[in-house]
């Protein structure tokens, strides 16, 4: 398949995952902040998020210009001064699906406009206003009717490949961030332990696992460790590596591009740690870390499939492809 | 639909009936379903120079337009006559000038073109097809008789409309539609698919064809995307492709591969910036060369604006019968040149009653519409001419034909229109019965083009 369509892809469920990861953020952060507020410390609940996402400068910024009215919800939630706004990430997945619309099933482009024509509408804004969680719920839902059409009517062939490499390196992006916000706290109380298994959906999935023993330990240990949950680092690169072993036809266990290479290391480490591993270099750093290879992966796999070997190294190239596609 | 005398035509009748017989209020219901089912499915067009809510839709009508039989015979053989002659007299400039030489057109109105490209002096093109895809504009005059307004052989746009229209119509109105024997439009792409195969200089194997867009924020994408699609081959922006060694390639995950045809929706100018403009970063670099050298098959081929061009327009009629020994079968209106003196004169004195236009634009920018426009608007057109008397045509006003259109308030009233079919030059020549009927949705107005507030219409080409 064309490069450039392999990139559009990659980029166009990273977008949409991108959006529901938000949506459940800021919308599970919302309910919480109104039972905080309640007792007046709703603070601090949106700096973690702001800190989780990496937003604080800029929301800053954002907040002065706007005469102190922006709230964080509605910064991440419509924000045009956002480029991570999920108002704006769905702009860009449509974006990025319009420009291969001949290779998406019909029905997944009519999903993704409405919703991009609904977001972008007063309309949104206006259910925000009354019913902020019916908002979030109708973004998250979208995304799971998204996540099933693919799986339903899409060939599973290279496109769908890629279209999974975008979709499991957002998810374990978001998924360590949304841990890393505990970090932001001295010692997280047990709402904010619960609140971050709420925003990777996983509550019910981790009782499960751990028996409702809700500690730091297993709650880090759950969402970068569990063997079985689809939001867990480890479940996401795993998943990431049998895709990027699809693409290249290398057998498991083997590789034949960095890609591969820094995927299979890290899979490798994630199979063999526990809670331990992580308080040898403290949560923060450790997700530090673990962001910074998954940032590598997703260079290489850019550099491997759709930059030709002559131009890895020129910046003009890599700058005219990634022109509309800013970095994380 | 009505003659003079306000009888309707025979061909008219069932869906006249059709229409008498709907409520308000069915009405708008059906064009609703038909408005947010254009949107919702994102076939839009985008407005140059227009900032905000780049995307609109092109408004639809429902009545259809139709063409009986008859009538659209004489059309074909218009059209066939015509794309026949105007490839003739691109090969002919591009090799011996033979028309030049035996003094039918100056060679001044060929070389002096700006689409005239001298690149391709002497170079065999596949085929020796030039305008592969043409969208002629008709319109009809007073009594009836179909004209041809002009030619575009470079990219015409449209024909995705047409086949959109035709869809919304089959949902909007099955019924009316079954009964009234209409000639199907949908085999197109195959059609486009087989003449883009035609010229491919590799043979022994399925031609790789490409179509070359320049990207998402031209007003003709959704067109783009629509036609790769339903042909199945790539859509490609100039990035995708790369010119090695004078072949050129398309680059995919699985490393380079060699393209053979280029449907390309993009101007010469833009094709490829060693050769034409420099600032371009829509093209490919090494593009001609490949092409040049016949590894690569473009359509249409390069330089083929110099037959649409509004002054060689008005050449044409000597042209068919000059290569085909034929009189037109279809006319054209007529043209006063301004690089003629006694035109000139001609166009500067009766401004208020011309249609000035631009000999080199289209999309209806750079015209003039003499009797609807201002003192400072006619002045400063005068100026125009005089500075660049070989870039300005002049036509006398034809009233185009009207057809019933629901208008504000969803009365039905009678707006001007025209039709582009469009004619397709492979093995054969296919003209897809019908076209984009286009109309211009204010009250009186001839302009017609999708940037200038027109809209469109299905075109039903009837099977008797």
């Amino acid at each position: 398949m064309l490069s450039r369509v392999a990139n559009n892809l990659y980029w166009l469920s990273r977008y949409l995952e991108r959006a529901e990861n938000l949506a459940r953020l800021v919308n599970v952060n919302q309910l919480n902040s109104i039972e905080a507020g309640a007792s007046g410390h709703d603070g601090d609940i949106w700096d973690a998020v702001l800190y989780a996402t990496g937003t604080e400068e800029a929301y800053a910024k954002a907040r002065s210009k706007a005469g102190d009215e922006l709230s964080v919800g509605s910064y991440m939630t419509f924000s045009a001064s956002n480029s991570d706004s999920i108002r704006q990430c769905i702009a860009q997945a449509r974006e990025n699906a319009r420009m291969v619309r001949d290779q998406i099933p019909e029905e997944i482009w009519l999903e993704l406009n409405s919703i991009h024509l609904f977001m972008r509408s007063k309309a949104s804004e206006n259910l925000w206003q009354r019913q902020t969680d019916e908002l979030y719920r109708r973004v998250i839902r979208f995304c799971l009717i998204y996540g099933g059409l693919l799986e339903s009517t899409t060939l599973h062939d290279e496109g769908w490949d890629f279209i999974q490499i975008g979709r499991y390196l957002e998810r374990a992006d978001k998924t360590s961030r949304i841990l890393d916000m505990l970090s932001f706290y001295d010692t997280p109380d047990r709402n904010k332990l619960a609140s971050a298994l709420r925003s990777c959906s996983g509550s019910a999935a981790f009782r499960a696992e751990f028996r409702g023993d809700i500690s730091i330990d297993n709650v880090a240990s759950f969402l970068l460790f569990s063997p079985s949950f689809p939001r867990s680092v480890r479940f996401c690169l795993r998943q990431l590596d049998g895709v990027l072993h699809a693409i290249s036809g290398m057998p498991n266990g083997s590789f034949s591009n960095e890609a591969e290479r820094i995927t299979g290391n890290l899979l490798a480490q994630m199979n063999f740690s526990n809670a331990q591993s992580i308080w040898d270099t403290g949560l923060h750093v450790y997700i530090d870390e673990l962001q910074q290879k998954m940032n590598d992966i997703g260079q290489q796999v850019f550099e491997t499939y759709v930059l030709l070997p002559s131009e890895i190294n020129d910046i003009a190239y890599t700058g005219a492809w990634q022109a509309q596609q800013q970095q994380q | 639909m009505f003659a003079n005398d306000s009888a309707v035509f025979p061909h008219y009748q069932c869906v006249r009936d059709r229409f008498e017989g709907l409520g308000l209020d069915d009405l708008r219901d059906r064009q609703n379903l038909v408005d947010s089912g254009f949107l919702e499915q994102g076939i839009t067009f985008t407005v140059y120079g227009d900032d905000d809510g780049t995307e609109r839709i092109f408004p639809f009508d429902l009545i259809p337009r139709i063409i009986p039989d008859k009538e659209w015979q004489l059309i074909e053989r218009g059209l066939t006559q015509r794309i026949t002659a105007l490839n003739l007299f691109l090969y002919d400039i591009y090799h011996e000038q033979k028309i030049i030489k035996d003094k039918v057109i100056p060679e001044d109105v060929v070389k002096t073109a700006l689409h005239y490209r001298p690149e391709m002096l002497g170079v065999d093109v596949a085929k020796d097809i030039y305008v592969h895809i043409c969208g002629s504009d008709l319109i009809r005059d007073g009594d009836g008789r179909y004209l041809v307004l002009e030619d575009n052989g470079r990219c015409p746009s449209g024909v995705s409309y047409l086949l959109e229209n035709r869809e919304a119509m089959k949902r909007a109105f099955p019924k009316t539609y079954q009964d009234s024997s209409v000639r199907a439009v949908d085999l197109y792409p195959d059609l486009l698919l087989k003449t883009l195969q035609h010229i491919s200089p590799r043979s022994g194997q399925t031609p790789v064809c490409v179509l070359l867009t320049p990207g998402v924020y031209n007003s003709a994408y959704f067109e783009h995307t629509f036609l790769a699609r339903k042909m199945g081959i790539e859509i490609v922006e100039g990035r995708d492709l790369i010119a090695l060694d004078g072949y050129v390639y398309m680059r995919t995950t699985k490393g380079l591969v060699q393209v053979d045809v280029i449907y390309r929706r993009l101007d010469d100018d833009f094709l490829d910036p060693t050769v034409f403009r420099d600032d371009s970063v829509l093209g490919v670099p090494g593009l001609m060369d490949a092409y040049l050298r016949g590894n690569v098959a473009l359509a249409n081929a390069v330089g083929t604006g110099v037959a649409d061009d509004k002054v060689t327009y008005a050449y044409v009629p000597d042209m068919i019968r000059y290569y085909l020994d034929q009189d037109p079968v279809l006319e054209s209106v007529p043209t006063y040149l301004g690089w003629r003196d006694s035109d000139l004169d001609h166009m500067l004195h009766n401004m208020d009653s011309l249609v000035i236009k631009a000999a080199n634009e289209s999309g209806g920018y750079g015209m003039l519409m003499g009797p609807e426009s201002t003192n400072s608007q006619r002045a400063e057109f005068a100026d125009l001419i005089r500075n660049n008397p070989r870039n300005y045509i002049a036509q006398p006003v034809v009233s185009l034909s009207r057809h019933p259109t629901i208008c504000d308030d969803h009365q039905i009233e009678g707006r001007h229109v025209d039709l582009r079919p469009f004619v397709l030059y492979g093995e054969d020549i296919e003209i897809i019965p019908g076209g984009l009927t286009r109309v211009a949705l204010t009250k009186g107005s001839l302009v017609v083009n999708s940037s200038q507030g027109g809209g469109s219409k299905d075109t039903w080409v009837l099977n008797h």
